[in-house]
């Protein structure tokens, strides 16, 4: 890319800013009005942008509310999610790509199997199993079905694939065995795909909506996107509050993108863009 | 649901590392039958926690969704097995084949929108060097944000009156100041307003997706092409756009499959209304299924969404298989 500057050029980056703002309107504008007084004037769509400004509607969403509770409900569930994610995930890869066993090929098609099966087709059925194992309303019923994703296991398996083999050998000639290696060795090495798969992990069950709606039955095991339209409809009114708590489930999110913008866009090209 | 899921995405992903040459292996003659099955208990062991719950919560509904489908099954439990009558029953539904009407819809505004809107806000995102990373958070920020929250985000900028849009729209003078549009009581606007909401918060992968194909291609050919005398425009149309085919029939496939799964934003926006003009396969299912208890019915229904989702999935990866060769 020429880095002179041209009529033309100015013209389209002036272009850029303004579409990329323009994007951003509705954030700013639910940002705006969280952060303004409940009841105050809205006649004029720049009003918003304008002072006065408090931050009293953050305590009162939380306390107020249910809003509390499901912002906790979130948080656990993202945090035992990811947590158990890359617990279980890297295992499977590491057995798959550096244990040498018969069935290997087996076991690694059988589980990217479940790329083929869209969780919305089966949620009638999931809903069937996970009532039947009396998960329904519990956080076990809200993290257990998220945890083993065929997508994070295909992206570690790739990753620890092609590390140097001559690493695990020189440990195996040391004497140590798997879970030596796996451990002290390829755990460490994959740090950077691993903190990628969790950010999206974490995300993900953060922002999941179809399944906490189906799965969970008292506002007390709602999270924050199955209670916030309760929330909503509650102050039909004055939309100053659901805009606070909007700004309370997404803000986390966008403060998690601006500081791990660069492993969001590579989990992005990991996922299946590259060629 | 977002229009591009990481799961779709993945389906790629799967692929590429399928088509990983195999390691090479150890000549097998030397090594003891011992040995072979304390590697296979290790790798055993290993997999174990990841293969239960994948069993348990992936594949197993699978087989669980078709006993269901063959049943009259309830919140409560299965009624008997009725055989092939809820299929029948589907062909049978008007309002199945609306709801699917709906969703190949929804498929065929949102789709070419969203393409057009993504190769745009990549090329200036590509292109504007000294403000590519604000560029690009932008318009990838919407993506992060939960269905519930665009939705009402949605719901209120869109409402008459009191919303941001009739007022903006007042403004700058594209509408009389007395025209004042419902944006959620007639189909028409309702669906205007399911497309935007949808492009505006999904944009942000897709123009990833074309941000990594812009960047890969390179830029002595622009310079030929230069060199030859093409003009900006017509380099953009005989080289930039040509050469990222295998990124729009990516694109558009995944985009496809993820329209044909739509249910957060429809159910939160327009509840599927009005009267039922918006009701997407998979709302149709949820109120099938959890508002009405007639799960067998609404499993029936998701072989439907399945197969169709099945034949989208199969074209994808023989486009990202061509692409490897």
């Amino acid at each position: 890319m020429k880095k002179r500057l041209t009529p033309g050029g100015v013209l389209l980056t002036f272009a850029t800013v303004v579409l990329a703002v323009t994007f951003l309107v509705p954030v700013l504008w639910s940002l705006a009005v969280s952060l303004h007084h409940e009841g105050q004037t809205m006649s004029n769509v720049f009003d918003w942008f304008l002072p006065p400004y408090t931050l009293e509607n953050y305590p009162t969403v939380l306390l107020r509310s249910g809003v509390w509770v499901w912002f906790v409900n979130s948080l656990i569930i993202a945090i035992v999610s990811t947590a158990l994610t890359l617990l279980v995930t890297p295992m499977a890869a590491y057995a798959v790509a550096r244990i040498k066993f018969k069935g290997a090929t087996f076991f690694y098609i059988f589980m990217i199997l479940g790329l083929m099966v869209p969780g919305e087709a089966t949620i009638t059925s999931l809903f069937v199993t996970a009532n039947w194992m009396h998960l329904i309303n519990t956080y076990a019923g809200l993290i257990l079905p998220g945890i083993a994703a065929s997508m994070n296991f295909i992206i570690i398996t790739a990753f620890i694939k092609q590390l140097p083999n001559e690493l695990t050998e020189a440990a195996t000639v040391d004497g140590a065995g798997h879970w030596r290696i796996y451990w002290s060795l390829v755990l460490p090495l994959s740090k950077t795909i691993l903190l990628t798969v969790g950010i999206l992990t974490f995300t993900g069950s953060w922002n999941n909506y179809l399944w906490p709606l189906l799965a969970t039955m008292t506002a007390d095991m709602f999270t924050l996107p199955i209670g916030i339209p309760t929330f909503a409809s509650t102050y039909t009114v004055d939309y100053v509050l659901p805009m606070t708590a909007n700004m309370v489930a997404s803000l986390p999110m966008i403060v998690l993108f601006v500081i791990f913008q660069r492993y969001i866009v590579k989990g992005v090209s990991l996922t299946g863009i590259k060629g | 649901m977002k229009l591009l899921n990481r799961r779709e995405l993945a389906i790629a992903g799967a692929r590429q590392a399928q088509r990983r040459p195999a390691r090479r292996r150890r000549p097998q003659s030397h090594q003891t039958t011992s040995r072979n099955r304390r590697e296979l208990t290790t790798a055993l062991v290993f997999m174990a926690p990841f293969l239960l719950l994948y069993t348990v919560f992936t594949i197993w509904p699978v087989f669980q969704a078709m006993w269901v489908s063959l049943s009259k099954w309830s919140l409560t439990g299965s009624q008997g097995f009725v055989g092939l009558a809820n299929y029948a029953k589907a062909l049978d539904d008007k309002y199945f084949w609306a709801a699917l009407g709906n969703t190949v819809k929804f498929t065929i505004i949102t789709v070419p929108t969203m393409m057009v809107v993504a190769v745009l806000v990549a090329l200036l995102a590509n292109r504007a060097s000294r403000v590519r990373a604000f560029a690009r958070s932008a318009f990838y920020i919407p993506s992060v944000l939960t269905v519930s929250v665009i939705s009402y985000i949605s719901r209120f900028m869109a409402s008459p009156h009191t919303g941001f849009i009739n007022h903006f729209l007042h403004d700058i003078g594209l509408l009389p100041a007395d025209v004042e549009p419902q944006w959620l009581l007639g189909p028409r606007l309702a669906w205007v307003t399911l497309a935007g909401t949808t492009v505006w918060w999904t944009i942000g992968f897709a123009m990833l997706l074309y941000l990594a194909a812009l960047q890969e291609i390179p830029d002595d050919v622009y310079e030929a092409a230069s060199i030859d005398g093409a003009s900006k425009g017509r380099q953009l149309f005989s080289i930039t756009l040509p050469l990222m085919s295998r990124t729009h029939w990516l694109v558009f496939l995944l985009q496809v499959i993820a329209c044909f799964k739509v249910f957060g934003q429809v159910q939160l926006i327009t509840g599927g209304g009005p009267a039922g003009s918006t009701t997407s396969l998979v709302l149709y299912i949820y109120q099938t299924g959890f508002g009405k208890d007639n799960l067998g019915y609404a499993s029936a229904m998701s072989f439907a969404l399945f197969l169709i989702l099945l034949v989208f999935s199969l074209l994808q990866l023989r486009v990202q298989t061509r692409s490897e060769k």
